[in-house]
Parts: structure tokens; C-alpha cells; sequence
């Protein structure tokens, strides 16, 4: 059977028109993600939306309906007027070069305010910081230990002067349970401190500073790490469903590309480790 | 008469090519446009609004394995990803990459400056790599192909964005664009002016993927060798430099189903280069060999 260009253009334009129809009739052409974040499966939080899949599409009023707060409180965090622009707008408004080397107000720092706000833990990088106006709200309304919110003052960005050096230490921050307050170049582990969960379970933020930590698990611990820590392939298999990953994998990496939520995956590995005396 | 009538017909094959061509561009700008307006609160209703992640076919691909292991997509890329994957292969597989010769913006953007670059170097253009070198440098884009399918399983993220010229060309004023996919655009903007169509040449993820379809392809492109004048129109026009006048069937991994080098464009003698599916292939050259009392 031989076709011609005609008929090809033609068969290429109905498979789309065709291909497209069909997929919106049945339900599943999506162009925007769920506004609705994953919940947390297990532990004492287990069931509530989780902070750390907040992503850059939403709006603030997503964000606001999905966790259950004033949207406007982020809004004058972040100083905002929209409540139906994007979160990933932020990156864009606090362009990289105003900011101290290293830093940045995005997508990531909403996670982390989400967290304070709401008492939910999450796994936050220690390169995002917030800028002058979140800290009144975060008095205001946060579960956050206020010497947690001292640091985070420290270093928060303040428009039209300079803003603190990313390095600089937070003198509060010292012997708190603020791991997050403690400026360093890679992902501390952070656990927002809520009624729930008392921030002294939280590694002291001088250790964290000098990390890694033995016995601690953060973003930069690899399967590797867990070993030499104690725990042997069958333990951490019983963590992460009977799979693991290679020596040299970081633990977050690998769970991120399996779908698997990592601040749920650290509180069983801390667990296990705390049970073999780490 | 018959020559202005062949002329004309391709004339109008070539339109055809290039107007869906400017319709998909002109489809991709405005959804990205929109997408970008509508976080600034400008919304126009009627028109479509979408990232370009969300309908690129590429994601579908790289998500494919994530989807199938963890049922998850990769960050960024949604359900619409998947559908226009599944579409460009089941076009593939029938056609070949029709997805790069006719639809994809980034193809039609680097045919658009090699107009530039034959009005400067006429002939010469498309011919300024040595066919050796060339042969081995086209190998390049599986490497690319490979290297980013392993990176987006293990990360979890789409990985090319940050070196990808076309996200660079759609996406240049957002401020969202890496140095890195500057540099690249810049370089394929160059390349363009010498070589027809560098990028997907050389280094397209998504064109070395749906390459691989012209190794079995329902519908492919067949040489009729008993018409054949030797004339070389075809290799002339073939905008991959594939050598049409020598083969039986095009089967270079390489082809995008352009058709400029089929008797309804390049090649002069009519029923001599077409679009032909294997059942067809297989009766013609029985009848073939019987012609030739093999
Ligand atoms: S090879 Fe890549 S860039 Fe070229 S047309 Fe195909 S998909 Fe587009
Ligand atoms: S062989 Fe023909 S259809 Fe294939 S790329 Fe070359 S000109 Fe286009």
C-alpha cells in the first residue's frame, strides 16, 4: 500500500486531534499537576498533606486550601499581592543575584515556611532562607521554637541592603534545637518543631553544622553510610519495601526517584539505627 | 506542462510540510506564552495555556520507566507528557519520526535558519563535515539518549532541561533558562548556518528515540531501482544527507520522513520514490525479481 504526503499530514493530524480526544474524554489529559500534595503515609503525622511536595505551579491560594491556613500569611511573608500568581514566581522576584551566594527564596523556602506554619516536619535545605517580612508571620503564627525563628532572622534576606552572608552563624542557633537555623552548604535535616514533636529529638545545630553526623540521616547519607553505621541490608530493606539502592546512592536521591517520601523514610531509618544503639 | 505541473505539486507537498510545521510552532509559543501571562494574571480565554513540559513528548518518554516501576511521573512532567509520547511513537512506528519532520518546533526552527545558510554558502551548505566523521558523530544523540534516560531515572527530574536549546528557544525571556541551555541555543543557532539541522543530528534525545522506529517502520520510504534515473535529486534534498539513491528502502535510522526526497518533491520520475508499507515493499519486489527472471 503506497500513501502520499497529503494523506500522511492528514493521519498525522487526526492521531493527534484523535489521540488527545480520547485521553481528555476518558480523564486523563492533564497539562498542571495536582494541587493537592501527597499525604504523609506514616508516623504521628501520618495522613496530612506533606510540606515537601509543595510545588513551584501552585498558587497561594492552592497553597492555603491544601494546608489549611490564611493564605495571605504567606502572601506577607513573601510579599506578595496575588494570590493567584505561582509560587515558582518567587525565584523570578528574588533573582539569585540580589541574594547572598549560596541562598535562595523559591519554591523551597514556601515548603519550610509551610512546615513552621503547620508543625509538619520536613526535610529542608539549609540554602533556603526567607525574606525580613516572613518573620513577624512566623512569630505570629508558626509552631516554631522562637530561638529557631532568631536564626532564621539572622540570615533572612532584607530588601535594599545587603543581606546577612549566608555563612554567617547564627549566635542563637548554637546549642538550639534549630538545625535548620544552622547556615551550611548542604541539606540539614530539619524537623519543624511542633507540640508533636519535641525539638529536643532534633540533633543539636553545632553538630549538624560539622556534619555528617554518624547516626544521623540526612539528604547527603548514602546506603553506604547506613552500613557503616550498623545496620545491614535486611534492616534497611525493611524500610524501604524490600529494595535498596547501591553503596555509593544517596538515600534521598534514590527515594525521590522511587516515589518514596524521604522524611518518612528517614524517621524509620532513624528508628533502626537508634534500636541497633547509634 | 508536466514539468510546471510536477513543480507545482512540489510546491504544494512542501507547503503542506511547512505549514503544519508553523501551526505546531506558532501552538507551542502561544501555550508557553500564556502559561507565563496567566502567572502574571493575564488570561485570554480561548487560547491554550500550558508549560512546556506538559507537552513536550520527550517527558512521556523519560517518564515511561517511573511510570511503569513506581507509577509515578517525573517532577514536572504531567499526564499530557505521556499521551503525546504514546502519540509520537504509534506515528513512529507507522510512519517514522514524522514527529521531527513535520511537527516538532525545534526542527522547523533549525530549517528555517539553514535558509540563511544556503543563501550564504549555496551548494556547499549541508556538505562541510566529512561523510566519515559525520557517519560516527550521528552515533552522538544515543549517548545523549542514554545519558539522560539514566540521569532522569535516578534523579527523578528532567535532567536536559538545564541543556536543552529548545527549552532555551521557547523560554529565553522567563528568566527560567540556564546558562547552559543559552550556550547550547547559541551553538545550534551557529551549527544551523553550516549543517542542516545539527541538533538533531547530533545530539536530540527524543530524535535518536523514534530514530530507531526506521529500522521497522510499517510505512517506509522505498527506491523503485528499475525507474530510477540515477539523477541523485533525492540525495540532494534529503535534508539528513542519507543516501537515497543507493538504497532500497530507506531504512537510516537518521530519516525524519520529510518526503522531500520522494517523486512527489525531489526525485523526478514519478512512482519512483514513495511512501510504501511492507506488504507493499515485499509485492513489488517479487514482482521485481520475476521481471528480472531471477
Ligand atoms: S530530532 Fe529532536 S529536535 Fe530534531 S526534529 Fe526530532 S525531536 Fe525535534
Ligand atoms: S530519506 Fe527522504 S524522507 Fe528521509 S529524511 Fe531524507 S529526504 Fe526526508
Amino acid at each position: 500500500m503506497k500513501i502520499n504526503a497529503k494523506s500522511m499530514a492528514l493521519a498525522i493530524v487526526a492521531t493527534f486531534v484523535v489521540g488527545i480526544g480520547v485521553s481528555q474524554i476518558v480523564g486523563y489529559w492533564k497539562m498542571e499537576g495536582s494541587k493537592t500534595p501527597v499525604a504523609i503515609k506514616e508516623g504521628e503525622f501520618a495522613g496530612l498533606p506533606n510540606p515537601a511536595d509543595i510545588r513551584g505551579s501552585y498558587t497561594w491560594e492552592d497553597l492555603g486550601k491544601a494546608f489549611k491556613f490564611d493564605p495571605a500569611w504567606a502572601m506577607t511573608a513573601f510579599g506578595v499581592t496575588d494570590p493567584a500568581s505561582k509560587l515558582n514566581t518567587l525565584e523570578t522576584v528574588y533573582s539569585k543575584t540580589l541574594l547572598p551566594l549560596g541562598t535562595e527564596i523559591g519554591t523551597g523556602s514556601v515548603r519550610y515556611f509551610v512546615s513552621l506554619i503547620t508543625g509538619i516536619p520536613l526535610e529542608a535545605e539549609a540554602d533556603n532562607i526567607f525574606p525580613i517580612t516572613a518573620i513577624p508571620v512566623l512569630r505570629e503564627h508558626s509552631k516554631a521554637d522562637p530561638a529557631l525563628i532568631d536564626a532564621l532572622e539572622a540570615k533572612a534576606f532584607r530588601p535594599g541592603q545587603a543581606a546577612a552572608p549566608a555563612a554567617a552563624p547564627a549566635p542563637e542557633a548554637a546549642g538550639s534545637s534549630a538545625p535548620a537555623a544552622t547556615p551550611k552548604a548542604e541539606p540539614a535535616p530539619v524537623v519543624a518543631p511542633a507540640p508533636t514533636a519535641p525539638a529536643a529529638s532534633a540533633p543539636a545545630a553545632a553538630d549538624v553544622a560539622h556534619a555528617p553526623m554518624v547516626g544521623a540521616v540526612t539528604g547527603k547519607t548514602s546506603f553506604k553510610d547506613l552500613k557503616d553505621w550498623g545496620l545491614d541490608e535486611a534492616k534497611i530493606k525493611s524500610a524501604t519495601d524490600g529494595k535498596i539502592g547501591k553503596d555509593g546512592d544517596i538515600v534521598k536521591d534514590w527515594a525521590s526517584a522511587r516515589g518514596l517520601t524521604f522524611s518518612e523514610l528517614k524517621t524509620k531509618l532513624q528508628d533502626l539505627l537508634a534500636a541497633a544503639g547509634k | 506542462m508536466a514539468v510546471v505541473n510536477k513543480k507545482l505539486q512540489a510546491k504544494n507537498v512542501r507547503n503542506l510540510r511547512h505549514i503544519i510545521q508553523a501551526a505546531f510552532f506558532v501552538l507551542v509559543a502561544v501555550t508557553v506564552t500564556m502559561e507565563k501571562l496567566g502567572e502574571a494574571g493575564i488570561k485570554i480565554p480561548i487560547l491554550p495555556s500550558g508549560s512546556l513540559h506538559a507537552i513536550c513528548p520527550f517527558g512521556g518518554v523519560v517518564s515511561f520507566w517511573n511510570l511503569l516501576n513506581l507509577g509515578t511521573l517525573v517532577k514536572k512532567v504531567h499526564e499530557s507528557s505521556v499521551v503525546l509520547g504514546v502519540i509520537g511513537l504509534f506515528l513512529a512506528i507507522l510512519f517514522g519520526p514524522v514527529i521531527c519532520g513535520w511537527i516538532c518546533p525545534f526542527g522547523s526552527f533549525q530549517e528555517f535558519i539553514a535558509k540563511i545558510g544556503k543563501k550564504l554558502f549555496g551548494k556547499k551548505y549541508n556538505n562541510f563535515i566529512p561523510k566519515k566523521i559525520d557517519r560516527v558523530l550521528r552515533y552522538l544523540r544515543y549517548l545523549v539518549f542514554a545519558w539522560v534516560s539514566y540521569m532522569t531515572v535516578v534523579s527523578g527530574k528532567l535532567i536536559f532541561e538545564a541543556y536543552d536549546p529548545y527549552f532555551a528557544l521557547f523560554k529565553f525571556w522567563t528568566g527560567e533558562v540556564a546558562l547552559t541551555g543559552f550556550i547550547a541555543l547559541g551553538a545550534v543557532v551557529v551549527l544551523s548556518l553550516f549543517v542542516e539541522r545539527p541538533f538533531c543530528k547530533y545530539a536530540c534525545p527524543y530524535g535518536a528515540f523514534l530514530g530507531i522506529t526506521n529500522l521497522f517502520r510499517v510505512f517506509g520510504i522505498r527506491r523503485n531501482a528499475p525507474t530510477c534515473i540515477s539523477c541523485n535529486a533525492c540525495n540532494k534534498a534529503c535534508l539528513m544527507n542519507i543516501d537515497v539513491a543507493s538504497a532500497k528502502v530507506v531504512r537510516d535510522h537518521q530519516c525524519i520522513s520529510c518526503l522531500e526526497c520522494t517523486s512527489e518533491v525531489a526525485c523526478p520520475v514519478p512512482a519512483t520514490v514513495e511512501v510504501m508499507s511492507f506488504a507493499g515493499q515485499a509485492k513489488d519486489s517479487y514482482a521485481e525479481k520475476k521481471a528480472s527472471g531471477k
